[in-house]
């Protein structure tokens, strides 16, 4: 059937005009797609890149100002309060959040540079993490908590157990600023539940938290 | 559907129709895709720059890869089509390029929007907006992209596609799966539209048959009938043509009725004064044989006697014996000579009455010897009376007496010289018919009535009678019942009525109950006379 429509195609074409406008016409549109193809596999390339990740903490730090709730979960995300990849995490945390509210106790640290005013952070990615339920929202100056806890990117999540041992770590999206069911956000989940996670750790898909990292996408975790 | 064969012309027409049909739709929705492109090129932009304006590097940010993703592949995703859709509009070339960049266009924008799934309902309008063009076939290049898109996708980034790492293979066609479950309707609908299309260019096609058929049969018919009308023009030009020689030759007619009615005035006249010049002839004659049988002589011979006896003139009177007779002769001849003179006298004065009357006969019919119809204020009994004065001659030697019965007569308005030639037609007629042998009690009684605007002039006659079938046959042009007549006298007077606006009718019981010729015509009354 297809390959009657070329036929036709030609047959129309021919009477529509020469067979060398046509032919060059069909190259162009060739070229054309491909030009468009490939711009957008770069698009999707640059979407499906993770962002760095710094050595993150087995055992919950001790310098850390954030106290654990005993009897829960610990969850520590680490934003940047402009990162647009980081509104599609925020859906995600909404879906853990909403999955095993009992089960974690929630921090969202925004990242504020001392340099900046304080209202630098109130972004609406800040309002969205305040209206989750069961959510701590503060500001991390200088992302002095990030930096404790080995985070690099925006989205980047931390999960330790009751006994401060890290059970999770990476981003909760499955590519940068796409919301979405991903194995990251049902391991979460399932460690909260207490069952067996499809993943301990994943990528980070959003912002720089410090400025331009040269060395991205290698996950490193530090042990004590 | 109807089996019946179909004209191959009708076909082909009907082809070419939805041919032109599909084309002009084709070029229609690719220039509303056109102006989607740009819709698209500008939301996309918008989108990111609301989305995504920066990526953020600490405190520091750049322009977000999107906004160079909005810029340069919308720029790339809407320039193809819309150059397409004007340089090359309705070819399948151009649908197919812009068939591919609306779903490409999904693709930018779902990721514009960071995955969305509202965003995804963009292919699907996508998809509605192609069935548009009415072929299914672009469909194809779109559903073909839809599952390359996912496949390589779902192959190097699953992520980026199903939201999950390690993807079935199942997903794939479950996403493709939708595309086709609405390709299959709109596919279904393209086919049906066009099977309609078809359908209707062939009705068209068929009606444009029917009505070329129409026409060419209303052209031979115009055509026929411009020829019918150009042939009654002719023919009625002819007929106008012909008429104006009748009327023509109906004027010649009348003027030789006129004439011959003038003619007949003219033989009255001399026939009248024919019959006067006789007395005056009879006078003459006895006037000169009493001048020639004159006793005027027998003075002279006796003065010559006296003459001779003048010297004893006594002697000669008183002894001779014809001296003596000569005082009573003398008393004989004078009273001869006397009655000479009175017979003389009386001739001479029934000469000058003779030629008095011709006279007045000859200046009557110079009166009415002209043409004109010029309306004049006449009293009716003097033109009546001068009708009956050019006939007197003829009515007294044929012993016809005349009876007048007039009402009190108005002047009216009226051609007087056709008046006169109507009166004395028909007073000719009268005449003779009262004069025939045949008759015994001759007389005609000529009557005048006047009624309000109508005049009425009856000539009745004692005489022959006039056949009833020929009552209307008289009028008419050449028929006559006399030896010596022509046909021309009633006619010319019924046409002469007829122009002063009235009619001239004949009545008659029958031969020799006598006949009545009413004349009445519209003649306005000036004032009424005794």
């Amino acid at each position: 059937m297809f390959a009657m429509s070329v036929f036709d195609l030609i047959d129309r074409q021919r009477a529509h005009g020469s067979d060398r406008k046509t032919r060059a016409l069909a190259c162009l549109s060739v070229v054309w797609l491909t030009m468009v193809i490939a711009a957008m596999t770069v698009l999707t390339n640059y979407g499906s890149s993770p962002g760095p990740v710094g050595d993150v903490e087995r055992i919950w730090p001790a310098e850390s100002e954030i106290t654990r709730k005993s009897g829960k979960l610990s969850l520590l995300l680490f934003a940047h309060p402009k990162c647009p990849c980081t509104r599609a995490t925020m859906v995600e945390l909404a879906i853990v959040m909403r999955h095993c509210r009992e089960q974690i106790d929630c921090h969202v640290l925004f990242m504020r540079p001392s340099s900046m005013p304080a209202d630098w952070a109130q972004t609406d990615i800040w309002n969205s993490a305040s209206e989750i339920p069961g959510v701590n929202v503060a500001v991390d100056v200088d992302g002095k908590e990030a930096k404790r806890f080995g985070a690099a990117t925006s989205g980047a999540v931390v999960l330790y157990d009751q006994g401060g041992q890290l059970l999770f770590h990476g981003g909760i999206t499955a590519s940068r600023g796409h919301s979405g069911s991903n194995l990251a956000r049902d391991s979460v989940i399932a460690l909260a539940r207490n069952e067996r996670p499809s993943l301990s750790e994943a990528q980070v898909f959003g912002c720089e938290l410090f400025g331009k990292c040269p060395t991205v996408a290698t996950n490193r975790v530090r042990s004590r | 559907m109807n089996d019946a064969p179909i004209n191959p012309t009708v076909a082909e027409r009907a082809n070419q129709l939805f041919e032109q049909q599909c084309d002009r739709n084709y070029a229609r929705t690719d220039r509303m895709f056109a102006l989607l492109m740009a819709v698209q090129f500008v939301s996309g932009i918008i989108c990111a720059l609301v989305i995504s304006p920066q990526t953020w590097y600490g405190e520091k940010s750049l322009l977000h890869i999107h906004v160079w993703a909005a810029l340069v592949i919308g720029s790339l995703l809407s320039s193809a089509p819309i150059a397409m859709a004007w340089a090359r509009p309705g070819t399948f070339l151009t649908r197919c390029v812009i068939s591919s960049s609306q779903v490409l266009w999904s693709a930018l924008l779902i990721h514009l929007t960071g995955g969305r799934i509202e965003t995804h309902f963009h292919i699907f309008g996508s998809l509605a907006f192609l069935a548009f063009y009415r072929d299914w076939r672009v469909f194809i290049p779109a559903t073909l992209l839809v599952a390359v898109d996912h496949g390589v996708r779902g192959w190097l980034w699953p992520e980026s596609v199903y939201g999950v790492a390690l993807a079935s293979p199942f997903r794939l066609l479950e996403h493709s799966a939708w595309v086709v479950f609405e390709d299959i309707f709109l596919i279904w609908m393209c086919v049906q539209s066009t099977r309609e299309m078809r359908q209707i260019a062939g009705e068209r096609a068929l009606l444009e048959f029917t009505k070329a058929g129409v026409e060419d049969e209303v052209r031979s018919r115009t055509a026929e009938l411009a020829e019918q009308a150009t042939s009654l023009r002719r023919e009625v030009s002819e007929r106008k043509q012909a008429q104006a020689e009748r009327e023509k030759l109906v004027q010649e007619i009348m003027e030789v009725s006129r004439r011959a009615g003038m003619a007949e005035i003219a033989t009255g006249v001399l026939h009248n004064v024919g019959n006067v010049l006789n007395s005056v002839n009879t006078s003459a004659s006895i006037i000169s044989e009493r001048v020639r049988s004159s006793k005027l002589p027998a003075v002279g011979r006796v003065a010559g006697l006296l003459n001779e006896h003048s010297g004893n003139l006594s002697k000669f009177l008183t002894e001779d014996d014809r001296g003596r007779r000569v005082p009573e002769y003398l008393t004989m001849l004078a009273d001869t000579l006397r009655d000479e003179q009175e017979l003389v006298a009386n001739e001479l004065e029934s000469l000058g009455k003779n030629i008095e009357h011709i006279k007045s006969v000859v200046s009557t019919q110079q009166v009415y010897a002209g043409n004109s119809c010029v309306m004049e204020h006449v009293c009716l009994s003097e033109v009546l009376e001068d009708a009956l004065r050019l006939s007197s001659a003829s009515f007294e030697r044929h012993g016809i007496s005349i009876i007048r019965d007039y009402e009190k007569l108005p002047l009216v308005d009226i051609d007087r010289h056709k008046l006169m030639q109507i009166l004395v037609n028909v007073l000719h007629n009268a005449k003779q018919a009262a004069g025939h042998p045949s008759v015994k009690v001759r007389q005609v009684t000529v009557r005048i009535r006047v009624k309000d605007d109508r005049v009425r002039i009856e000539v009745i006659d004692s005489g022959i009678g006039i056949e009833k079938e020929n009552l209307t046959r008289i009028f008419a042009h050449g028929f006559t019942s006399k030896k010596d007549g022509h046909g021309f006298g009633l006619h010319a007077s019924a046409l002469a009525a007829k122009e002063m606006g009235g009619s001239l009718t004949a009545h008659s019981e029958g031969p020799g109950t006598g006949a009545a010729f009413m004349l009445e015509v519209q003649a306005r009354p000036m004032e009424v006379v005794a």
